[in-house]
């Protein structure tokens, strides 16, 4: 394992759906794509790891421009909807509501708001074995969310030597949300309730962190 | 300290049994019904909550003798808890029709990062700053209430 600067230079805007964007999750992406399992991906992640927190910064950028962009997502209840995916009455076993016709049209164009930055590059700090991050990112093409509408390009990536490991800067300010009870650094930072570890979107995966900034 | 056994330990363990995983309690009493002291049953489909350690305060009056009963408005109850704030981990909670997502559920543990969870999402603010015209309605909300009694 050693200290690694990671950077990758953006062909266009990236969206976010909000979060810190780890690059111990830009790798547990990717090896879940690989792997298919989400348990075996993490723990494929050659990222140094302590007690469950990888030793690897958020994404940090300069940004040229921040705004909000909309996409419209259709749902279509009356197609194939798994009923197992369906809200349960507190009973658990039966359907909280049937959906009849009236209330399939309730269903439809759904709008959600995303954050879409605009920067040259972002870059990322860890501790980790380069030669196989280096295979790992070569095929990443995109980056963040709304990758399919062509968001977060990566022209190409940049590995060379670093001197953080991922946690705390030179200021001992977290790097990336790290959990209070781990945080050795500055204690004046800001804490927040966020994800800590993969799979970030988890709720069992949630606790109080000091993290880097405001950015929730 | 994990929002769901938060939720659970001093607010949800009043309204659902604690089966299966934190989360899971949190989701079903966000979306059963509960016994009202007025005697019917009702979702939390209003008002608002504010759960500290060991001390559950909610607009919406519940026949559970647990949790504490206060009438002021949203922003009058979410101002004065972060004007007295004593760096206590505090869930605020705003009810609607549409159930809140347990997703959507975060603890406020610094007043440069409030969080206010609401039916439409979380808003997260700075409470040490002035609010903006892009900053989210319950910032913009507080941060006007606040002038208002200070002048």
């Amino acid at each position: 394992m050693e200290k690694l600067t990671i950077t990758a230079t953006l062909a266009t805007p990236f969206v976010t759906g909000g979060g810190y964007m780890t690059f111990d999750a830009i790798l547990a992406g990717t090896l879940f794509d690989q792997i298919g399992d989400v348990d075996e991906a993490h723990a494929a992640i050659p990222i140094q790891c302590t007690e469950g927190l990888y030793h690897a910064s958020a994404a940090f950028f300069k940004p040229l421009d921040y705004s909000s962009i909309d996409f419209v997502a259709n749902l279509r209840a009356n197609h194939s909807l798994d009923p197992s995916l369906i809200a349960k009455k507190p009973d658990g076993k039966t359907i909280h509501k049937a959906i009849g016709m009236k209330r399939r049209r309730d269903f439809g164009a759904v709008m959600n708001t995303y954050s879409l930055i605009c920067a040259n590059s972002i870059t990322c700090c860890d501790e980790g074995d380069r030669s196989q991050i280096e295979n790992l990112v070569a095929p990443i093409y995109f980056i963040g969310t709304r990758r399919a509408s062509g968001f977060g390009e990566v022209s190409s990536w940049e590995i060379e030597e670093g001197v953080s490991d991922g946690l705390t800067g030179s200021d001992k300010k977290p790097l990336r949300p790290i959990p209070e009870a781990a945080f050795t650094g500055d204690k004046t930072s800001l804490r927040a309730d966020t994800g800590w570890r993969p799979a970030y979107w988890h709720p069992a995966d949630r606790s109080i962190c000091y993290v880097s900034e405001l950015l929730l | 300290m994990n929002t769901f056994e938060f939720f659970n330990q001093h607010f949800g363990k009043h309204l659902v049994e604690q089966q299966g995983k934190p989360h899971e309690a949190v989701a079903r009493a966000l979306i059963a019904s509960h016994m009202l002291a007025s005697g019917r049953r009702s979702r939390l489909s209003s008002g608002w909550a504010i759960v500290k350690p060991r001390m559950a305060t909610m607009q919406l009056k519940l026949a559970t003798p647990s949790i504490n009963y206060d009438e002021r408005t949203r922003t009058q109850a979410f101002l004065f808890e972060l004007e007295h704030w004593i760096q206590t981990p505090t869930l605020f909670m705003v009810f609607d029709k549409k159930p809140l997502s347990v997703t959507d559920l975060f603890l406020t543990v610094d007043l440069r990062a409030v969080r206010i969870c609401t039916p439409v999402g979380v808003q997260t603010f700075d409470y040490t700053q002035q609010s903006t015209e892009l900053s989210p309605q319950y910032h913009r909300l507080l941060f006007r209430e606040r002038c208002k009694n200070a002048s």
